[in-house]
């Protein structure tokens, strides 16, 4: 039986094949529509760049009146990112609006990687580091930069 | 006899030129409709059913409502909506119905 949320996850689908953002992809698990998984490109001139950041995107029937819950599956370090991979971002926590579609939700994660807000930490020792000492913060990022191409064809075998 | 048939032959005319203005016209408007009345929450049109009431087949209950904002959205969507947050879910501002109909 399609529901509105999976219908509504079509549409969001259909858009991202025909519009698809830049730096990000995503696309619904073979069987389960409410379960994607999607992958983050780290931004060009970040400490990011060239990481290749695979997530999880879990719906629920409430969509698009309520957030998905988003998950880093790779390991991350990152201020507003906790150790589980869960994200501190306030478009997927209390300032959500229905109008927005999985597009919207990783183009904004994306944004966030380099736009870290220091005064809401899920990730202290990065919180610090981002602030007090930029070098060392880079060389973790880049740390997880590197172990986030490793991970890419096991999951590939995954899929 | 001859009146009617004098008659005929310029009244047609003007029937046609009448026919293809009002035709053009009314291409116009669909294509404005279509580019600025997407429901935001389901991404359908909002001249059509909303996601749920095509599912449920109530195609015909289905309404669009319009904020003081001007935003509009089918009134399902929204109504679902408000019910978490009274705001307009496009500019943020308190969601206040300014009319709801077809
Ligand atoms: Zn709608
Ligand atoms: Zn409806
Ligand atoms: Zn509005």
């Amino acid at each position: 039986m399609s529901t509105p949320a999976r219908r509504r996850l079509m549409r969001d689908f259909k858009r991202l094949q025909e519009d698809p953002p830049c730096g990000v992809s995503a696309a619904p698990t073979d069987n389960n529509i409410m379960l994607w998984n999607a992958v983050i490109f780290g931004p060009e001139d970040t400490p990011f760049e060239d990481g290749t950041f695979k997530l999880t995107l879990e719906f629920t029937e409430e969509y698009p009146n309520k957030p998905p819950t988003v998950r880093f599956v790779s390991k991350m370090f990152h201020p507003n990112i906790y150790a589980d991979g869960k994200i501190c971002l306030d478009i997927l926590q209390n300032r959500w609006s229905p109008t927005y579609d999985v597009s919207a939700i990783l183009t904004s994660i994306q944004s966030l990687l380099d736009e870290p807000n220091p005064n809401s930490p899920a990730n202290s020792v990065a919180a610090q580091l981002y602030q007090e000492n930029k070098r060392e913060y880079e060389k973790k990022v880049q740390a997880i930069v590197e172990q986030s191409w490793a991970e890419v064809p096991e999951e590939d075998h995954v899929l | 006899m001859a009146d009617t048939g004098g008659d005929n032959g310029p009244g047609k005319k003007a029937a046609d030129k009448m026919f293809s203005l009002k035709k053009w016209n009314a291409v116009a408007m669909w294509s404005w409709d279509v580019e600025c009345d997407t429901c935001a929450i389901c991404r359908v049109q909002v001249m059509d059913a909303c996601l749920r009431c095509q599912a449920e087949n109530k195609q015909e209950d289905c309404v669009v409502v319009w904020g003081e904002c001007n935003h509009s959205f089918h009134n399902c969507c929204m109504s679902l909506w408000v019910k978490q947050n009274n705001r307009c879910p496009l500019c943020q501002q308190e969601w206040v119905v300014q009319r709801i109909g077809k």
